[in-house]
């Protein structure tokens, strides 16, 4: 073969690949895309003229977006969301890292056997906790309160896992040496384990948020009353077949609802993607 | 005394140990009392034996369930992963920058809220003006009402489901394929081995593990899909599953008969007997797995 001929069939190799490359990369990116377009465009445009390629009037989106928070309940339902993301997320982070420093760092009676049951709880299915977890909230008196979306979700069995794993690598001359500086339990966990875990917590942090966000199953049963519609909820109703909204309130809904996980997702891309490429390649 | 050497042990799980009893265990248990009653909810619950479990095994929407779940796993979970690992190793052929370009614009999909995913699908499948359709068009080819045709519904959701799940899977398969050791590879160019010989002898092999995570994984969540077909046919607790329950499953109907139905025992009993599948699933493939690693 002539070095000739070589290249020539080099680069048409490499022509295609990266022609697929692009191709997936516009499915996989342009409903998004599509939505932003229809969003930053005059109000009242048929969208079946022409699927819109690109934003055409930002004034027209930031009106769209004004309009939605002012006339209907979405900036609520936004703010209810984002507390349910944020006190999921602060629940899961305290109670899972004090259960996993125990779990990962020290002896004692039981040890095994909890963790062993709570690793179980890893491949119990959802739906066959749902119905008597709902019973259990409804008994309590928590339907349509913040604590009854929140608190079942607070013991997660993935974030205790994942927390063991990384916490197991901590040295243990670590902890010796504070404990020979004077340090009590509680110190050693709040002043030397958490600080080293830093990655691992902020890596939970993002899943649990972009989880919590995206829950749609558990808000539909627990907050049946317009006060504690989440984003998800509302995004739902909007889009049913007997809503009454037109196609720009229901497009700017639904771009506002993907706003929060896509900026995480740029901001921190390394750690969601190690993140979950970690708990796969443990499980 | 020991107790008290090992109190401050146990006062710190106390917090994860107790939610996870109250709000884990308990619900276990007390399920599997509510599916042995007839209960609405308000009334005193009514000891049946095991009624709700057959009324729903010989139930029409059971069976109906039962057979959408098939005939989407079937196509889905293997599709899904074809997909996840050609887009693994589209993206490990690129190098730096682009090649991280590429994982992150197959991923986004991912970080998208799944009720998202299928609202903003149901604008691309809607008829005469959906996107999807003007693009057919395009091709003289006549609009379709992709998610009120019985032929096409399963079609469409698999669809959205793989849109979703491709990144997710994908990104596992990469940190997989990142722990081969490039030595193999170095060989078997040495011994003369194509492209095609190494994906077959040396990457698919050594991928073994992680495939059959990512197919468990796969086929547990396919068994609970909700949110998507919920969404893509417009569901409510009063009306779900789409035109003639076409896109009718499990967990949709167990959220109907409690939610809609007020019959909590049978939910109750219907989550149970997904559980007994899914677990059944589980151990078939780790069985198969550990029979695979045997041989």
């Amino acid at each position: 073969m002539s070095p000739m001929r070589k290249l020539r069939r080099f680069t048409l190799w490499t022509a295609l690949k990266w022609a697929l490359a692009i191709a997936i990369a516009l499915v996989a990116v342009f409903p998004i895309w599509w939505m932003i377009n229809v969003v930053f465009a005059q109000a009242g445009e048929p969208v079946s003229l022409n699927p819109r390629l690109w934003p055409t009037s930002l004034g027209a989106g930031l009106d769209k977006i004004t309009t939605i928070f002012a006339e209907t309940g979405y900036l609520r339902a936004y703010g209810i969301s984002i507390l349910y993301a944020l006190l999921t997320i602060a629940g899961v982070l305290l109670v899972g890292s004090l259960a996993a420093f125990e779990f990962s760092l020290f002896e004692f009676p039981g040890r095994k056997i909890l963790f062993g049951v709570v690793l179980l709880a890893l491949m119990v299915p959802t739906a066959v906790t749902i119905i008597p977890t709902y019973v259990l909230v409804s008994r309590l008196g928590w339907l349509n309160t913040m604590e009854g979306l929140v608190v079942p979700g607070l013991a997660s069995a993935f974030g205790l896992f994942m927390l063991v794993q990384f916490m197991r690598a901590i040295p243990r001359d670590m902890i010796e040496a504070a404990r020979l500086d004077g340090a009590g339990h509680f110190q050693i966990y709040w002043h030397v384990v958490l600080p080293l875990c830093r990655n691992a917590l902020v890596t939970l942090a993002i899943l649990t948020f972009i989880q919590t966000w995206g829950n749609y199953m558990w808000p539909l049963i627990v907050g049946t009353k317009e006060e504690l519609y989440t984003v998800g909820q509302v995004v739902g109703l909007f889009n049913s077949p007997l809503s009454h909204h037109t196609v720009d309130t229901v497009m700017t809904a639904n771009l506002l609802a993907a706003v929060p996980p896509l900026i995480f997702f740029l901001i921190f891309q390394r750690q969601i993607v190690q993140g979950i490429a970690m708990s796969g390649s443990k499980g | 005394m020991p107790f008290r050497r090992y109190l401050p042990h146990y006062l710190m799980i106390a917090p994860f140990m107790v939610l996870f009893a109250v709000f884990f265990l308990y619900p276990i248990l007390s399920g599997l009392y509510y599916s042995f009653h007839d209960w609405n909810g308000v009334r005193v619950p009514e000891f049946v034996g095991a009624a709700n479990y057959t009324k729903i095994l010989a139930s029409r929407d059971f069976s109906r369930a039962m057979g959408n779940l098939f005939a989407y796993i079937a196509i889905t979970v293997p599709l899904g992963i074809l997909v996840a690992l050609g887009l693994a190793l589209l993206v490990d052929s690129f190098t730096g920058r682009w090649s991280n370009f590429f994982r992150n614009a197959y991923f986004m999909p991912v970080v998208l809220p799944a009720f998202l995913a299928a609202t903003i699908w149901r604008w691309i499948y809607a008829p005469n003006f959906g996107l999807l359709n003007i693009v057919l068009g395009w091709f003289g080819i006549p609009s379709v009402n992709f998610l009120n045709d019985t032929g096409t519904m399963l079609y469409a959701l698999i669809a959205v489901d793989i849109w979703v799940s491709a990144g997710f899977n994908m990104v596992i398969i990469l940190a997989g394929l990142k722990n081969i050791p490039t030595e193999l590879y170095e060989a078997a160019r040495l011994d003369g081995a194509s492209k095609r010989q190494q994906l077959f002898h040396i990457t698919i092999p050594m991928l073994w593990p992680v495939l059959f995570f990512v197919l468990t994984y796969g086929l547990i969540s396919a068994m609970q899909v909700f949110d998507k077909p919920w969404l893509l046919t417009g569901s409510s607790f009063t009306s779900y599953g789409g035109r003639r329950n076409a896109l009718l499953f499990p967990v949709m109907d167990m959220m109907g008969r409690a939610f809609g139905g007020v019959k909590f025992g049978e939910a109750a009993a219907y989550g149970f007997l997904l559980t007994i599948a899914i677990v059944v699933v589980t151990g078939v493939m780790f069985g198969l797995r550990a029979w695979s690693e045997r041989r």
